[in-house]
């Protein structure tokens, strides 16, 4: 019965509330928990709630039981009936995670009765934490004398607002203001921010009175501790004010003397009556035309923001791709019309044809980069739940750390982003659980007892560094050396030839691990390997470097985006390759007098560094050519450096790269394919598997 | 010229045949003997291979291309013949002639000059992603009541890539099977 | 000019939008608008003559009470019908709604039929 339209709409939205729900509440906990925003904790109620009703209507129990009872403790904590504390913070963060994990199984067609049982436990303490409230005594709203019709449309939460605000003894006012239809929303933002830093704006009622047809009036039913005068001068054209009840306005203490009000009237004579309404903002006193001017995002992220499938995106990428490929073809039959021998009329519309490619030419680079920004999201949606996730650990450890995140802003392509979330948790737990010290034995090191992890990204040209640094024990390379040796990673020998930087790189082999506890927080088994194989699949880099006593850096390197990269085309037996630009360092033209063989292995010697030389057609078994000059491809990641000989050298391009299906998934040293002008398929090189494929056999030259 | 009309025979989209129109003609269907009142026959594919006609599932089908460029895949397994690029989407087109023992290795594609006039890919829609596969010519919708199928003798065939055996009009049709077939 | 009947849908969760619309728009004699939000009704319901409102409460801005109380009391709009769409166990939301004129209400979550049941019967199909 579900629509399937709105089956995958409800994965995006659920996946999108929960993650909206972990911000807000990392935001509560960095502001305090004392005085903690109202609205805040009203939008991670609301989130509890939609989350609820949404998978509810889905049929997924499971989920809509725990957002439910999550729902109730949240709803006593923003009715004030519930104290908001670490420890229910903690466990509002540990739902969000269940959430999480339940949502991915349920995508995933999956059910599983562990996950249903912890889900359950956490179920139980969020019934015990909301139970546990006290109670309202008798309603003071009763006693403000409200008309109850204005009453009648507020909500048991605004009603809790209003309560709030007659607590402390604030009043109560009913701000009208009439606005055109037209643009009634943004000038009602408008409205709204200039009263918040004045007092809380409780409600907002449509009036059912309005002036004509053309117009609408709002009224903002508005608590504030400032004076009636005060609130005036600042009302923006349109709105006027008055007290909400008779009783409000028969206590308060009486009028301010003129003297007090005056220098705000002065200010607003001396720019005011003769601009134009429109230009009424700037003509605010001027303490507040920073606050008027300061953008309501809340109001503008709902219709500011689209939602777009990812394979959309790919299908549109796609068809940018075919577009291309039109227009190479276009442009070759141009040139095919305008060299034609022959009538003329031939080369004038070849003439034609030429300036046309052209403005298309354009037209589609415009495009491709609107694509391209769209697929763009900000690493910030990864970095917040990592942080949420660091600060829980980090409780649950016996360590001090300091978690400091920065360059959440950087934008990356919304594949590579997604991506990136396990391979960061598996670094940051490893510097959490391996990395850092206890404060005692730091303090015995006379470094400060809290350690910090950093979690830093920017942006590099085409790439992006993301880097996971802590300022621990570092690593030590004996140890290293030993394990390698230990589990027949290398010999005693290789490692006695390698720098240390080559050693430090030995963790990412598959099968390495430095310590055989695996502990409660990065454990699990998953080696640093396997972090590697993730980045690769993005086209991303790993290294690693590390002082003893100072601590270990992990730097990523990261393209843009996946979706298009820029290449090297080259010529095998035939046969054309493209080999990502990001991933060659020079080309070089080597003499075949110039091959020397160390062990029966062909090096050539680049800028006094002797580096392996490996020919492409060898690797992929065709036949070769005998030639005196190599075109030599010389490509490198992290430190290692990798000579490929190829026949020809095409040109760079840029290229859409397509991943391989299914079944072809796995074949060594291809990533992907791509097209070129004449619909033919053209594989993409995997510098990075080839690289460790070649060095770790090194194809024996016979 | 003819460099020219290379270009535009190239650059015209030569549409592909659509499955559907088979299921029109459906020339082997037309003349139904002996079908069960209670019984609707399946709709299946018929194809050549090296004089052999097999068939599968009609559904099993996405559409029927004609063999046009090929890239090899180095290091693939041997059943790949190599990569099509159908329209942006990059598939794998597979032999399964050797599968079947109907040849002694896969052959080479580069183009489609490198195949007979007839020669046909058969883009058959996979779980493990849609797959193409390289036939000899297309016949094409016969029905088979499935009641009626026998199951493959085991004549030194692999029976393993094969689901089984119908008749129609005294004509045998070898099921493939797909899945085992690719695998 | 479409002769159909149209209907608006007011609901913040994109995925209940698209659940109610796929309902309601069952009938084919039913043109359905959406809007997300309370604000985003007040900018719809000028631009079309509808025959029938379906509402949420629980929204940003203006709450689904503050929406109806709006209908109702303008002149243009109040004798449109109008249903709540609630989530269980708030009753007093509501009870609000009835109370301010609301014609019927509908518990999340609801049955595609029943509801398509109730427009029929306001909209006379």
């Amino acid at each position: 019965m579900v629509a399937p339209r709105a089956l995958s709409e409800f994965i995006a939205e659920a996946n999108e509330i929960l993650e909206a729900l972990g911000r807000e509440l990392l935001a509560l906990e960095e502001s305090g928990l004392e005085q903690a925003d109202p609205d805040r904790l009203n939008a991670v109620f609301r989130a509890a709630h939609s989350l609820k009703g949404l998978s509810a209507m889905f049929g997924l129990e499971s989920i809509s039981r725990l957002a439910h009872h999550a729902e109730d403790l949240l709803d006593a904590l923003r009715l004030g009936k519930a104290p908001l504390d670490q420890a229910l913070l903690d466990l509002l963060g540990q739902v969000v995670d269940m959430l999480q994990e339940m949502l991915g199984e349920a995508s995933r067609g999956e059910d599983s009765t562990e996950l249903k049982e912890r889900s359950e436990m956490l179920a139980g303490e969020l019934q015990q934490l909301a139970s546990g409230g006290g109670q309202d005594t008798a309603d003071v709203l009763d006693q403000v004398g409200i008309d109850p019709q204005v009453r009648a449309v507020f909500t048991e939460y605004e009603e809790h607002r209003l309560r709030e605000n007659v607590k402390k003894g604030v009043g109560l006012w009913k701000v009208r203001a009439v606005f055109s239809l037209e643009d009634f929303d943004t000038r009602l933002a408008t409205l709204n921010a200039s009263l918040k830093p004045l007092g809380e704006v409780i409600s907002t009622l449509p009036s059912s009175q309005p002036g004509d047809d053309s117009s609408i009036a709002f009224d903002l039913i508005f608590g504030s501790s400032k004076e009636k005068a005060e609130l005036e001068g600042r009302l923006l054209e349109g709105a006027t004010l008055a007290p909400l009840t008779d009783k409000m306005f028969s206590t308060p203490p009486p009028p301010p003397p003129q003297r007090k009000k005056a220098p705000l009237w002065d200010d607003k004579s001396i720019s005011g009556p003769a601009l134009s309404p429109l230009a009424s903002f700037t003509s605010t006193p001027s303490g507040l035309s920073r606050l008027a001017t300061t953008p309501e995002p809340s109001l503008r992220s709902l219709t500011n923001t689209v939602r777009v499938d990812i394979g959309r995106l790919d299908g549109l990428m796609n068809s940018i791709g075919e577009l291309l490929l039109i227009r190479s073809n276009i442009e070759k039959l141009s040139d095919a019309a305008r060299q034609a021998s022959g009538p003329a009329l031939p080369k004038l519309w070849g003439q034609e044809l030429q300036r046309e490619v052209r403005a298309l030419e354009r037209r589609l680079d415009e495009l491709q980069k609107g694509v391209l920004d769209v697929r763009m999201v900000p690493l910030g949606q990864v970095f917040d739940k990592l942080a949420r996730l660091m600060r829980r650990l980090v409780r649950e450890s016996s360590k001090d750390v300091v978690f400091d995140v920065s360059g959440g802003d950087v934008e990356l392509d919304k594949l590579i982003v997604e991506e990136l979330s396990d391979p960061l948790m598996h670094l940051l737990r490893n510097a959490l659980d391996h990395g850092v010290e206890r404060p005692e034995a730091r303090t015995r090191q006379g470094k400060p007892p809290r350690a910090t992890i950093g979690l830093v990204a920017k942006q590099q040209g085409n790439h992006v560094i993301i880097e996971v640094r802590d300022d621990g024990a570092g690593i030590d390379e004996a140890r290293v050396r030993e394990v390698a040796v230990d589990r027949g990673l290398v010999t005693r020998e290789q490692t006695e030839e390698m720098e240390r930087r080559e050693l430090l790189n030995l963790v990412f082999q598959p099968g390495f691990s430095t310590r055989r506890d695996v502990s409660e927080l990065s454990g699990r088994g998953v080696g640093l390997d396997v972090v590697k194989t993730n980045l690769q699949r993005l086209s991303g880099l790993i290294d690693i470097s590390s002082r003893r006593g100072e601590g270990t850096t992990f730097t990523l390197t990261l393209p843009l985006t996946l979706a298009i990269i820029r290449a090297l085309m080259v010529k095998v037996s035939g046969r054309t390759y493209a080999i990502p630009l990001n991933a060659v360092l020079e080309i070089v033209a080597v003499k075949d007098e110039q091959l020397r063989t160390i062990e029966k292995r062909e090096v050539i010697e680049v800028r006094g560094q002797t580096t392996p030389f490996i020919r492409l057609a060898r690797v992929f078994g065709l036949p070769e050519e005998k030639r005196p000059v190599h075109s030599v491809v010389l490509v490198g990641l992290a430190q290692q450096r990798l000579g490929l000989a190829v026949d020809e050298l095409l040109g760079q391009q840029d290229i859409v790269t397509k991943p391989l299906s299914g079944r072809l998934r796995g074949i060594p040293g291809v990533s992907g394919a791509t097209e070129l002008g004449d619909r033919r398929a053209v594989l993409v090189l995997d510098i990075g598997a080839l690289m460790e494929e070649l060095l770790r056999t090194q194809v024996a030259a016979s | 010229m003819s460099q020219f009309a290379e270009l535009l025979d190239r650059f015209f989209y030569r549409p592909d045949e659509a499955v559907g129109s088979f299921l029109e003609q459906a020339p082997i269907s037309d003349r139904i003997a002996e079908a069960l009142p209670d019984e609707t026959p399946e709709e299946f594919l018929a194809f050549v291979l090296e004089g052999e006609t097999y068939a599968v599932p009609i559904g099993a089908v996405r559409e029927i291309l004609k063999v046009t460029d090929v890239t090899e895949i180095p290091r693939a397994r041997k059943n790949i013949i190599g990569l099509i690029n159908v329209r942006g989407e990059m598939l794998p087109l597979f032999d399964v002639k050797v599968r079947l023992r109907l040849a002694e290795v896969p052959p080479v594609v580069l183009t489609g000059k490198d195949v007979g006039r007839a020669a046909r890919i058969l883009l058959l829609k996979d779980l493990e992603g849609d797959a193409g596969v390289l036939v000899d010519r297309v016949e094409g919708v016969v029905k088979l009541q499935l009641s009626r199928l026998e199951e493959a003798p085991g004549l030194g065939i692999d029976r393993n890539a094969i689901a089984g055996l119908g008749h129609r009009d005294g004509q045998l049709f070898i099921l493939l099977d797909v899945e085992q077939a690719l695998s | 000019m479409s002769t159909r009947r149209k209907v608006l849908i007011v609901e913040d969760s994109g995925a209940t939008r698209e659940l109610l619309r796929a309902a309601v728009e069952s009938l084919i004699e039913v043109e359905v608008h959406t809007a997300v939000s309370g604000f985003d009704a007040l900018k719809v319901l000028p631009r079309h003559r509808f025959e029938l409102i379906i509402t949420d409460i629980n929204m940003p801005d203006i709450n689904g009470l503050e929406l109806i109380n709006f209908v109702k009391k303008n002149p243009h709009y109040k004798d449109t019908p109008l249903f709540v769409v609630t989530t269980e166990g708030r009753e007093q939301d509501r009870d609000r709604g009835l109370q301010l004129g609301a014609d019927e209400y509908v518990v999340k979550p609801f049955v595609p039929e029943q509801l398509c049941e109730l427009v029929r019967r306001y909209l006379k199909l």
